[in-house]
């Protein structure tokens, strides 16, 4: 009920459909351009409006941080208690640690189908260290994001 | 004495028109469409989540889990066969085995229907299963986050992370090994659970109890809690077909239904009293193997030999026919058909369109050294051939010493009309192999094939087969670029051994390309050895341990070193690229001079362009493997030898050695696509060639081929080989018999197995443009059978490629030119 009450007060299925059109460009365009940052975005809301996508995250408490090769992007992703926090720092105990060339190479590997992921890891344009599992719980979530912009 | 009645060992009057259940069985098996099922994950989670007593030895819960899901296991008849029992709950279904790699396919829950390679049909139902209950269970648990963290993210783990190093399949299973049946329908379930609790007892009266007797209490403990699975499963399958049988109207399935309930009522509990009931309790048997252990390479052994006694019981008792025999053959074909491998869109580049590999062994000979030839072998053999289906892996031994020459014949018309199989095994080289690996005679003669091509004394050596698939190329490139890789940029990986540039011999390439290849094997041995450890603490394998020699008489599990003989498996890829690019760099740099390291390294790095006369001179004037030139014969004999020397050195965790092999599956397909051009000209993404064939196009001639192939010492390759041959065409009678000729000179050379490709570069090329024209066209890959329609495009090209041969002169046919 409460949270019923603050997607209303704030305007988040507005937001929600300004952070779907903007997956969707990021998708689309060529160097898919803040990927990390829009999808991540997308992410929080759709936690906060989408009952069934929350349950992902229920009980989930994780630690993921991706970051780019020359160290200009880095963004933490914190799961605790049913919410996601986001921050532009590194943090430390992670699950998972990503670390990509640019956010292009990032969304190919996250995002299923993309028949190149293997080359993404074997060109080294993805790496990471840690849990696979997180990573692949992660694409998951990620996917369906997609599947809900791309069938609109 | 031959043990052959039969007076046509063709069974030419039995084809799929007089044989009605087999041709219906077939056509529903080619129509069926994967579907994942969830069925295992499920009951194996909740017990663990809901009824699992953390105090309990190891064994004793996975025993229990084990037990809960057959217990709790659909009783399902989803077709007219008339053998009970499927490995999944669905038609043709894909088990998910989270202790290992279903979490793999994560982020595909919602895609994996759908995708374009080879997709796997699954509920959105069961997606959420999978999503919010069971996977999220198993995050930390699976055996390759257990062993990360146990060891702290090792190098070998980030190295097998990588993929392009080797695969340590030891994540993903406990497999690649024969059970032996024959104890189950000799004398069954109910009699080794008897054992298990007099030895169970017996250890009880033991005072003080020490840790070791605790131990062996345990194991038996384990073995009677999870049998008992076994038995609630029958019985299920029991009552569900009589109760089906009520809802039918059909009088033929009404009687087979009430006939299986009959059957699985007294089997496998009991021992087998008919043909019928030992063909339906080793099919049980065999799914419950897969209800403890993942569906990859668990191979029933050898059929004719173990089923014979019970058909040659009903036949002199006037209880079967030929044709009856046939029907049940068939109906075991069909159900060791009835899964697939869950395989996520990542794996489809390296491992698509494989089957589960349950390799069937036929012919060759007995424990006294006689020919084990009977009326069995041929019956199978025939229903291979009409059946034609990827699975099982069917494989002849020949043993040109004791088996017939029409036996050897029999076979070579049978791989004419399907095209692909059975494969050859050589039973001389082969037992010689097994006995210098330490095994009494008498069990190395009844030797079966694991999987691919690997060799167990059945039921009586656990040999892992599949533990480590090392890409030989990566110590190569290793070697060039003084341990890095092009694929992984400056990082270096291998030790330094040395610029090559500055090398003055071929005999320093040599020693450094040792030193990277040693020091990539010790990695990935040390990573199987750490799985081995984590199984032994999260999933040893009671269930499957009741099935060999060595586990009950011990009271030590499987994967503790039960078994009577111990080995793991380390299989190569890129072989025959290997020895060329050695032979290239003997003969350009140091002998010819016909370019500096330096100049060779800048034509790789360029992928050879601008440098195309030195590319013709690597292509055409290079020694090549499969040719009698002395380097190449010289480089491929030491690289054997070093191999197997190295790996033999190596005690696993069970206590047993390292053994090298050479097939590939497709992995030199989905490895080549990723490595960089290579001294002997291939260029980059090119496919390797397969398992120990040579390149493509090196070896014009079939008998310099095969000479230089047999020549290799087979004593060095414990774990099996795969020689991939195609011929162009066979005909008619003389056509057979030259082809029975080709192998059997073969053999006598000392090779130890060959497949074949009976199709040519036209026929492939038109199965590539034109699917729909071929859709139960079977090909040998490298060890194991696909339909060419699931390859991926890659791995369609490789074997289009591959060097077909005109069976009547020997020579190789030119390529007709390829888009």
């Amino acid at each position: 009920m409460l949270n019923e009450i603050l997607n209303i007060i704030l305007f988040r299925k507005f937001r929600t459909n300004s952070a779907k059109n903007n997956f969707m460009k990021c998708l689309q365009s060529e160097l898919a351009e803040d990927f990390l940052d829009v999808l991540l975005k997308l992410m929080s809301l759709i936690f906060c409006v989408d009952k069934h996508f929350r349950r992902n995250i229920e009980n989930f408490n994780a630690r993921y941080l991706f970051m780019n090769k020359d160290g200009s992007i880095t963004v933490a992703a914190v799961f605790n208690n049913g919410k996601l926090k986001v921050s532009e720092q590194k943090i430390d105990n992670t699950d998972v640690t990503v670390i990509f060339k640019d956010e292009r190479a990032l969304m190919n590997f996250i995002l299923s189908p993309k028949p190149d992921i293997l080359h993404a890891m074997l060109n080294q344009e993805v790496t990471f260290e840690g849990n696979l599992n997180y990573l692949s719980k992660f694409a998951f979530m990620a996917t369906h994001l997609q599947l809900m912009v791309t069938k609109q | 004495m031959s043990q052959v009645m039969l007076k046509d060992i063709g069974l030419k009057e039995y084809t799929l028109d007089n044989l009605d259940i087999l041709r219906e069985l077939r056509d529903v098996h080619f129509k069926s469409r994967s579907e994942i099922c969830v069925e295992r994950a499920k009951y194996v989670t909740e017990y663990l989540r809901e009824k699992d007593n953390p105090q309990d030895a190891p064994v004793i819960r996975r025993a229990k889990t084990v037990n809960y899901f057959l217990s709790n296991k659909s009783a399902v008849f989803p077709d007219n066969n008339l053998i009970a029992g499927t490995t999944t709950s669905k038609a043709m279904g894909a088990p998910l085995y989270p202790e290992f790699f279903a979490l793999t396919i994560w982020p595909e829950l919602e895609t994996i229907s759908t995708r374009k390679s080879n997709p796997q049909l699954l509920s959105k139902e069961e997606a959420d299963l999978l999503n919010f209950e069971i996977y999220p269970f198993w995050m930390e648990r699976n055996v390759l986050e257990v062993t990360r963290k146990r060891y702290n993210n090792p190098q070998c783990m980030k190295l097998f992370e990588q993929l392009i190093f080797f695969v340590a399949s030891k994540a993903g299973c406990i497999s690649h090994t024969v059970p032996c049946y024959s104890v189950v329908l000799d004398k069954g379930l109910n009699y080794i659970i008897q054992e298990a609790a007099d030895k169970e007892s017996e250890i009880s009266k033991n005072t003080p109890l020490s840790d070791e007797d605790q131990e062996k209490l345990n194991f038996y403990k384990a073995v009677q809690t999870v049998l008992k699975g076994i038995i609630d499963y029958a019985n299920n399958l029991s009552r569900a077909a009589i109760e089906l049988s009520k809802t039918v109207s059909d009088p033929v399935r009404k009687k087979s239904l009430e006939k299986m309930a009959e059957v699985c009522g007294r089997v496998p509990a009991n021992p087998a009293s008919t043909f019928h009931e030992a063909v339906n309790s080793l099919w049980i048997s065999h799914i419950s193997i897969h209800a403890e252990n993942i569906n990859m390479a668990m191979s029933p052994g050898r059929l004719d030999q173990i089923l014979y006694k019970y058909y040659r019981k009903d036949m002199d008792e006037g209880r079967l026919t030929i044709k009856e025999a046939m029907e049940l053959v068939g109906c075991l074909w069909l159900k060791l058909a009835d899964n697939v491998n869950m395989v996520p869109e990542t794996a489809e580049e390296l491992f698509g369109g494989a089957g589960t590999a349950p390799a069937v062994t036929l012919g060759g000979v007995d424990a006294n050294g006689e020919d084990a030839v009977n009326d069995l072998t041929y019956i199978m053999l025939r229903v291979t051939e009409l059946l034609k289906t990827r699975d099982p892996s069917m494989n002849a031994r020949y043993n040109y010493e004791k088996n017939s020459k029409e036996y050897r014949d029999r076979v070579c018309e049978v791989i004419a009309n399907t095209k692909a199989v059975p494969a050859f095994h050589n039973d001389i080289t082969d037992i010689k192999t097994l006995e210098n690996q330490g095994t009494l005679t008498e069990h190395a003669r009844d030797y079966a094939i694991i999987g691919c091509v690997e060799l167990a004394s059945s039921g009586r050596s656990y040999d892992a087969s599949s533990s480590v698939m090392l890409n030989l190329v990566a110590p190569l490139e290793l070697t060039l670029y003084n341990g890095k890789r092009p694929a992984t940029g400056d990082e270096q990986i291998g030790p330094n051994t040395g610029d090559p540039s500055r090398f003055k011999s071929f005999e320093e390439f040599w020693e450094a390309f040792k030193g990277q290849l040693k020091w990539l094997i010790g990695e990935a041995v040390q990573l199987n050895e750490y799985f081995g450890k984590i199984h032994q603490e999260v999933v040893p394998t009671p269930l499957l341990s009741a099935y060999f020699e060595g586990p009950m008489e011990k009271g030590k599990d499987l994967i503790f070193g039960g078994a009577l003989y111990n080995s793991s498996g380390a299989t190569h890829i890129g072989f025959a690229d290997t020895v060329d690019s050695l032979n290239a760099i003997e003969k350009a740099v140091f002998i010819d001079k016909k370019c500096t390291f330096t100049e060779l390294l800048a034509a790789l790095k360029a992928n050879f362009q601008g440098y195309e006369s030195l590319h013709q001179y690597l292509v055409n004037k290079a020694p090549k493997y499969g040719t009698e030139d002395p380097v190449a014969i010289k480089n491929s004999q030491n690289l054997i030898c070093f191999l197997y020397e190295l790996y033999q050195s190596r005690v696993n965790y069970r206590g047993g050695k390292y053994r090298p092999a050479y097939w590939s599956m497709t992995n030199h397909s989905g490895q080549g696509g990723l490595a960089n051009a290579l001294p002997n000209g291939r260029k980059a993404g090119e496919p390797f060639a397969s398992g120990i064939t040579p390149v493509s196009g090196a070896a014009k001639e079939l008998t310099a081929c095969l000479k230089t192939i047999g020549g290799l010492d087979s004593l060095c390759i414990p774990g099996g080989e795969a020689l991939n041959l195609k011929f162009t065409t066979v005909e008619n009678e003389s056509d057979i018999e030259k082809f029975g000729q080709i192998i059997e000179s073969y053999f006598r050379l000392g090779g130890m197995q060959v497949q074949f490709n009976i199709m040519s570069y036209e026929t492939l090329i038109d199965a590539k443009n034109h699917p729909e024209k071929y859709p139960g066209l079977m090909v040998r890959v490298s060890g194991y059978s696909a339909y060419f329609k699931d390859l991926n495009d890659k791995m369609k090209d490789e074997l289009i490629k591959r060097t077909e041969y005109n069976l009547r002169t020997g020579a190789a046919v030119p390529f007709p030119g390829f888009k």
